[in-house]
């Protein structure tokens, strides 16, 4: 299991509450407050008022973009539901006209573990979650996607749904409000897009992994052509609180623009593991929750996986937060937060996250196949010591057309670790291209700066 | 045997000579380009082949690998199915039954119409039953499938496909891109363990790269991976 970070005791708990025992213990976990919230929808708000105190919450997604959450809600819940089966593998058995919610637990990032922290520490309030929202918009099913290889998460999950059904607080007829929603539980597994949202429900389709362009949004033409709200595990697991403490507590916390607290899987010298933080919490702080590291000082901080920014030291008081981070070429993405010290090269950093991504592009469009591929080439170029004059200015163009260019948001933020790397590190960068240097003494074989590592 | 002798010959020259100062029809693209509308993008067009059959034989190949789906099919398949396309007319080809089985014959280097192992279906026939035939649930077929049989035998997709009346090219399409689906048992794919490790290793190398590269030790990485290619 993953180390969960001791965060300041003035810090709310919501998504991993403090002392809890046993996860599982559905009865503790009533007496904590669990499904008040889930009673409160069914018996006393309805869909619409269910709706409204989400959207009073404040709550955005938390998979990475940052959307507002009751309005995806809302648009499901008012969109009408498809008689027809899109065309493909022909009309599916189970395929009426329903709607849908879908938990994204699969946690793209091999670097990021917040999501299926979670979902081992607090199976319940997903699931609760996940009922809501099903509630809310009229769905009859609720699924949650877990990736196959999360072995402890799925056994948590699959218990935990069986303890629900036995108190009569999923399936049907769901605390005698007449509500019937199944939920469920599906390993997928195979490639790393399945994180994104339209390749998920491609999957749990049964087909090939490629994403969709949009709009139409899933919110309106989703799983199976029909409207589904595909959100975050941490995102529904946020909304029993909502309900149980009101909009306006949730509201509070955090900062302004997006209330709440979110989950960062940080990694740095001194430590590393899962904190749950309040959103708009500076980068420093975050990357302090991990330990005092024993290495000379921060260079630079990995922020959103993968396809993340890479931020100096002198943006670490920025806020943990969507705006912000978007605003200094970095993104939350995966929650992971990794802090690198002297000892890395940006280069070589930026090298190996764009190989990753163009490794990881499922291959559906031009720009992501093959330019990713290129940004890839050309920053090898540069870490070998054979960089041609104008790659800086290739590098720079051909991310504006891939961003320009591209049918989904992998192929788009892939281009961030150079982009950011460029903007950020640019004397670094030079060194490579114009001097053949590595300032780090990283990059093999070109020759390294007196005074290097090494 | 022609009327004169040497008639042959001279008409063949004569056509040769007409030809010669004819004005050329080549035309030195790139150097030289026609002027297209610039929406033009050709036609879709199925071709018949010396019999007078066409030689499309709807397997949905086509219409599955283009990225924008501008290439569709329509007609009755090679199953005795009929689809309705869905695009504009330009775009797909319609196929008739008068063409029907061609499949045999013709070699294609591609496994999934090479020649293939037959299987004993029992278990496969229990895996549909479990998922009550019903091609929405693909990707659990194809992971009950692997599981019972070790890999995805091509016979193995043929059944899946009459059973579920899912296009085969849709079940190679999503076999294929799943990196935990294999056509070849694990024993007899070449090179076995380093595609394993290729398929199971890509996050756990990128974990491993991204460590080193925390700590500026991108030379060993570089050293160690170079190794093991080898
Ligand atoms: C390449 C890529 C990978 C993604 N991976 C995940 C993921 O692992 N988990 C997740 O919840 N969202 C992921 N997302 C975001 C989802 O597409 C989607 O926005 C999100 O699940 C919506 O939920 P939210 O509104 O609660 O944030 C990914 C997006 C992209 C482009
Ligand atoms: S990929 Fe598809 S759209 Fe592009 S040229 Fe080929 S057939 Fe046409
Ligand atoms: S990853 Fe291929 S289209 Fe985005």
């Amino acid at each position: 299991m993953t180390t969960v970070l001791r965060t300041p005791r003035a810090w709310p708990a919501i998504l991993l509450p403090r002392g809890v025992a046993d996860p599982l213990d559905l009865d503790e976990a009533r007496k904590g407050g669990a499904f008040e919230g889930l009673r409160r929808a069914l018996l006393d708000l309805g869909g619409p008022g269910t709706i409204s105190a989400v959207a009073a919450s404040g709550l955005r997604g938390r998979g990475g973009a940052g959307f507002p959450t009751a309005e995806k809600w809302r648009a499901a819940a008012t969109a009408a539901t498809a008689d027809v089966v899109a065309p493909g593998f022909g009309s599916g058995h189970g395929t009426m006209a329903r709607r849908y919610v879908v938990a994204n637990g699969y946690g793209a990032d091999p670097s990021s573990r917040t999501d299926r922290t979670l979902m081992e520490r607090n199976p319940y309030a997903v699931l609760e979650g996940a009922l809501i929202a099903a509630t809310a918009i009229g769905a009859g099913d609720a699924i949650v996607a877990v990736r196959a290889e999360a072995t402890e998460a799925i056994a948590a999950l699959e218990t935990a749904i069986a303890r629900m059904v036995d108190a009569n607080l999923a399936g049907s007829d769901i605390l005698g409000s007449g509500v019937n929603v199944e939920l469920s539980v599906r390993p997928v597994q195979g490639a790393y897009m399945l994180g994104e949202e339209t390749v998920l429900l491609k999957a749990i389709e049964g087909k090939r992994g490629q994403p969709e362009q949009r709009p139409p949004q899933p919110a309106t033409h989703g799983l199976f052509g029909q409207p589904t709200v595909v959100q975050n595990v941490q995102t529904l697991a946020a909304v029993p609180w909502i309900l149980a403490n009101g909009p306006v507590a949730f509201a509070a916390i955090g900062s302004k623009a997006s209330p709440g607290t979110i989950l960062v899987s940080v990694r740095a010298p001194g430590g590393a593991g899962v904190a749950e933080v309040p959103v708009g919490t500076p980068l420093r702080e975050i990357v302090a929750l991990a330990g005092k590291s024993r290495s000379d000082g921060l260079k630079a901080i990995l922020v959103g996986g993968p396809a993340g920014g890479i931020l100096p030291e002198e943006l670490a008081d920025t806020a943990y937060e969507f705006e912000a981070l978007r605003a200094v070429g970095a993104h939350v993405g995966s929650g992971s937060v990794v802090a690198a010290d002297k000892r890395a090269c940006v280069v070589d950093l930026a090298r190996l996250l764009t190989r990753f991504c163009a490794d990881e592009a499922c291959g559906k469009t031009i720009p992501c196949r093959i330019g990713l591929r290129r940004v890839s080439e050309i920053g090898d170029r540069i870490a070998t010591g054979l960089p041609k004059p104008t790659d800086g200015q290739l590098l720079a163009d051909l991310s504006a057309d891939i961003v320009g260019s591209a049918l989904c948001d992998h192929e788009r933020l892939a281009t961030l670790p150079f982009a950011s790397g460029m903007r950020y590190f640019r004397s670094e960068l030079d060194e490579h291209i114009l001097r053949s240097s590595c300032p780090a003494g990283v990059c093999r074989p070109i020759a390294v700066a007196a005074g290097g590592a090494h | 045997m022609s009327r004169l002798p040497g008639l042959g010959i001279a008409m063949g020259m004569a056509l040769t000579l007409k030809k010669f100062f004819e004005p050329k029809a080549t035309i030195r693209y790139p150097e030289v380009r026609l002027d297209v509308p610039p929406k033009f993008r050709g036609r879709l067009q199925l071709l018949y082949d010396e019999y007078g059959t066409l030689k499309c034989e709807t397997c949905f190949q086509c219409a599955q690998a283009c990225p924008i789906e501008c290439i569709d099919m329509g007609g009755i398949d090679t199953k005795g199915r009929y689809h309705i396309h869905w695009g504009a007319p330009e775009t797909y080809g319609e196929r008739r039954d008068e063409s029907a089985l061609r499949r045999s014959g013709r070699p294609v280097p591609d496994q999934a119409y090479a020649h293939f192992d037959p299987i004993h279906p029992v278990k496969l026939e229990a895996i549909l039953e479990r998922f009550d035939f019903d091609p929405s649930r693909m990707l659990e077929i194809l992971d009950a499938t692997q599981a019972e049989y070790g890999h995805l035998p091509v016979a193995a997709l043929k059944l899946i496909s009459q059973r579920t009346g899912a296009w085969y090219a849709m079940i190679y399409g999503t076999a294929s891109y799943y990196r935990h689906l294999r056509f070849e048992p694990p024993a007899a794919e070449p090179l076995a363990a380093a595609t394993a490790t290729a398929r199971a290793g890509r996050e756990t190398a990128f974990l491993a790269g991204l460590d080193a590269s925390l700590a500026g030790s991108s030379r060993r990485r570089g050293r160690a991976s170079a190794a093991s290619r080898s």
